[in-house]
């Protein structure tokens, strides 16, 4: 027995750390449970494919003879993905050799004798709870038509639509939604059985020796029960009796409450979580997004920054602390959660990774203490990241500094530079404006010089932009960070630079395309 | 176009960020506010803030500037105040260029009807500054050094007194930079239209005196380029 135990604890502590084996089971639990895994929509997509498929065919077998392959593609094709993924489900819904360590090590602590019957007991506690969840048990009953092939369990299929609820989020959701009611739920179901069972015995009782009365069983008796409180009324049972028509009225009264009820719970459960819903939902896009930018604060110069910004098709997140911030942001058709910026919480709750997925953050409270406190936070969590503030006072200035924002805008000092240059240079400056205005055909824009770009052209005098009516400004150079100004001919250009161009953006997007292409002479 | 007097209608942050960046260019900069009763001297530019109202008693105003020869910024913090202002002055001085600044786009609208010859809306100046800076960083950067700040690269305009240096060329034909070591970015004409450089336009259309030319280069050779065509080789 020692051998054994010595044999399960190495082969557990083997699997632990075994690369291959720990990848696999991330994979296929990523595959299967993770809704954040970018892949698992595609496995959803097959699985209910598969789903309507049997159904389909079900469905053409009640009036026809479904083809031979049909019927081999649905007992057993389907089943035996179904039982695949039953069986990937059953490994990775607990990990057996985690037990085992877990109790090693408590042992090994406390210098006990190893629990064999114990870690037994824990894994197939585990097992069994995984196998009677409500989710595993239908995950079976679809499968069942692949071990019998009579007719009978062929309603099994039906289960499979059930399956639908693990694939389908909305199904997930509407569930939760209605799990927040479930005392009230429970309150109306044991009020309608009561009603039920009282109004079937009483009519029965007034209604089975009367021979007029359609009501002759205790089954028919609870079946125009039913019907009647649920207010259908068929009218293929009724009672006859005045007794029975008595409580007949007192079935439809109740049935009209019950159903009240149940409407209005139902619309309640929605109101009161749509927030929560909308909330998951967009922290569900957020995770897939790439290059997002953050608004922290919504207010007049975050409104114009995020329309412009939504106008270039940039992805941006508005988090605000103030309910009415938020709402204008979502009136204005953007994605904003009422998380404040200077919480590390709303990051974590975000659950994205700052270095790769948010290219900047843009503090644009217009109050200095909210800015350098959301800055602060920002820094405390990613180092790296680029942070633009804004600045409403210019004693503020340092902290901001401080507080580690890249970009400091001081909009009183632009407004005093842009008057200088305005009453200075007033035709120049129009000139400039005309070109940086977004109506303008005449465009000033950067042109990074890739690899192939550098292939083509290895000097500046080769680059042809007066061919294509373009003024190349001047070039910035990636290896000292600095713009050289009407570069002289023979400068080298090297991956990384950026040529900034002054032209017609029809010129400029021929002559991008022309140096892409450029075969060096 | 340039006139001697400043006048700041707004003694604010705005008003003192203007006041800053011009007083040194300027002889005669003066700050009026809405709320002091006694003119007094600011601290840290040391201009003269002197009061006024909203009456349309302007009367010391023209006795004390030449308004032919002056430049107003209205900056008052109150939306409506300052387009009253506006109106007032405009009703009171047809030819004054005034530049208004406002924190919306409703209120910039309203100032252009009110009559000012410039509206600097700050909100979306600031907006389009932010946006600028994460498209195009790089353009932002070099132009924000060109445009405002001191390095020796600069942007000026430069008006054509001796268009027969030219001779007879056409702008679209002309090696700006290999010959001048400056780049002409734009062309307004006399009647107030401009054309870039390369446009259709200044391919067929010679270069006259009157013409301001929009140019890009060291301060040095866009003096040497002005004793060559502008108004300095004239005199």
């Amino acid at each position: 027995m020692n051998f054994f135990i010595r044999f399960l604890v190495d082969f557990a502590y083997f699997l632990n750390s075994s690369v291959w084996y720990q990848k696999k089971r991330r994979f296929f639990y990523n595959i299967l449970e993770n809704d954040d895994y970018k892949y698992k929509k595609y496995f959803d997509i097959f699985m209910m494919i598969l789903i309507f498929s049997s159904v389909s065919i079900l469905i053409y077998e009640v009036k026809r003879d479904a083809h031979d392959y049909f019927q081999f593609f649905n007992n057993y094709i389907i089943s035996f993905i179904f039982f695949i993924e039953y069986m990937l489900r059953f490994w990775i819904s607990s990990s057996v050799s985690k037990v085992i360590i877990h109790q090693n090590e408590y042992v090994d602590m406390l210098n006990r004798k190893f629990d064999f019957w114990y870690v037994i007991r824990r894994v197939l506690r585990d097992k069994l709870e995984y196998i009677f969840s409500i989710k595993a048990i239908i995950d079976l009953l679809a499968i069942m038509p692949f071990f019998h092939e009579l007719r009978l369990l062929r309603i099994f299929i039906l289960f499979r639509v059930f399956k639908l609820f693990r694939y389908a989020k909305s199904f997930q959701t509407f569930s939760s939604v209605l799990a927040t009611k479930k005392f009230e739920f429970f309150t109306l179901s044991m009020f309608a059985s009561i009603v039920i069972f009282v109004s079937s015995v009483l009519v029965y009782v007034m209604e089975a020796n009367n021979p007029d009365s359609p009501i002759d069983t205790l089954y028919e008796a609870f079946y125009w029960s039913i019907v009647t409180i649920s207010t259908v009324g068929y009218g293929d049972v009724v009672a006859v009796s005045q007794e029975g028509q008595f409580v007949a009225v007192m079935v439809i009264l109740s049935g009209i409450s019950v159903l009240a009820f149940t409407t209005s719970l139902f619309v309640s459960a929605f109101t009161e979580k749509i927030d929560d819903i909308k909330e998951s939902k967009i922290l569900q896009d957020i995770s897939k997004m790439q290059r997002i930018y953050i608004i922290c604060g919504y207010e007049n110069i975050a409104n114009e920054v995020a329309k412009k910004l939504i106008h270039l098709d940039f992805k941006i997140l508005i988090l605000d602390d103030s309910p009415q911030r938020i709402e204008n942001a979502k009136k204005d058709g953007l994605m904003a959660l009422q998380y404040s910026p200077g919480s590390v919480d709303s990051y974590k709750k975000l659950n994205i990774n700052m270095s790769t997925q948010v290219k900047s953050i843009l503090c644009l409270r217009e109050d200095d203490v909210e800015n350098v406190y959301s800055a602060l936070t920002i820094r405390s969590i990613n180092k790296d990241i680029n942070i633009i503030s804004l600045l409403i006072n210019h004693v503020n200035k340092n902290k901001l500094i401080y507080s580690g924002v890249n970009e400091i805008l001081y909009d009183k000092e632009f407004v005093g530079l842009i008057a200088k240059e305005y009453i200075g240079q007033p035709v120049a400056f129009e000139a400039i404006h005309t070109i940086r205005s977004e109506n303008s055909t005449v465009k000033m824009e950067e042109i990074l010089v890739t690899e192939r770009i550098a292939n083509n052209i290895v000097y500046v005098q080769n680059l042809d932009n007066i061919k294509y009516r373009i003024v190349l400004l001047g070039i910035h150079k990636k290896e000292s960070g600095r713009f050289y100004f009407n570069p002289i001919n023979d400068t080298l250009l090297e991956v990384g630079d950026y040529l900034l161009v002054i032209g017609n953006y029809m010129f400029i997007r021929e002559y991008i395309k022309y140096i892409s292409k450029k075969i060096k002479s | 176009m340039k006139q001697s007097n400043v006048l700041i209608f707004g003694y604010n942050e705005y008003g003192l960020e203007i006041a800053k960046n011009i007083f040194s260019k300027y002889s005669n900069v003066t700050i009026f506010s809405l709320d002091n009763t006694d003119s007094i001297i600011d601290k840290d530019t040391g201009l003269k803030v002197e009061n006024f109202d909203l009456s349309d008693d302007w009367s010391s105003l023209i006795n004390d500037y030449d308004l032919e020869d002056s430049i107003v910024f209205c900056s008052l913090e109150d939306v409506a105040k300052n387009i009253f202002l506006t109106i007032s002055l405009r009703s009171a001085f047809n030819n004054l260029f005034i530049v208004a600044l406002t924190n919306n786009n409703e209120a910039a609208n309203k100032l252009r009807m009110a009559g000012a010859s410039k509206v600097i809306p700050i909100v979306e100046t600031t907006a389009n500054m932010i946006v600028d800076m994460l498209k195009k960083p790089i353009i932002t950067k070099v132009l924000h050094e060109i445009l405002y700040e001191n390095s020796d690269l600069k942007i000026e305009q430069v008006k054509i007194a001796n268009a027969k240096y030219f001779d007879g060329k056409y702008p679209a034909d002309i090696e700006w930079s290999r010959d001048h070591g400056v780049l002409v970015i734009s062309i307004a004409h006399e009647d107030g239209s401009s054309e870039f450089i390369y446009s259709s336009k200044t391919k067929h259309q010679l270069i006259l005196n009157g013409d301001i030319f929009i140019v890009v280069g060291y301060e040095a050779d866009i003096k040497e380029f002005e004793k060559f065509v502008g108004v300095n080789n004239e005199n």
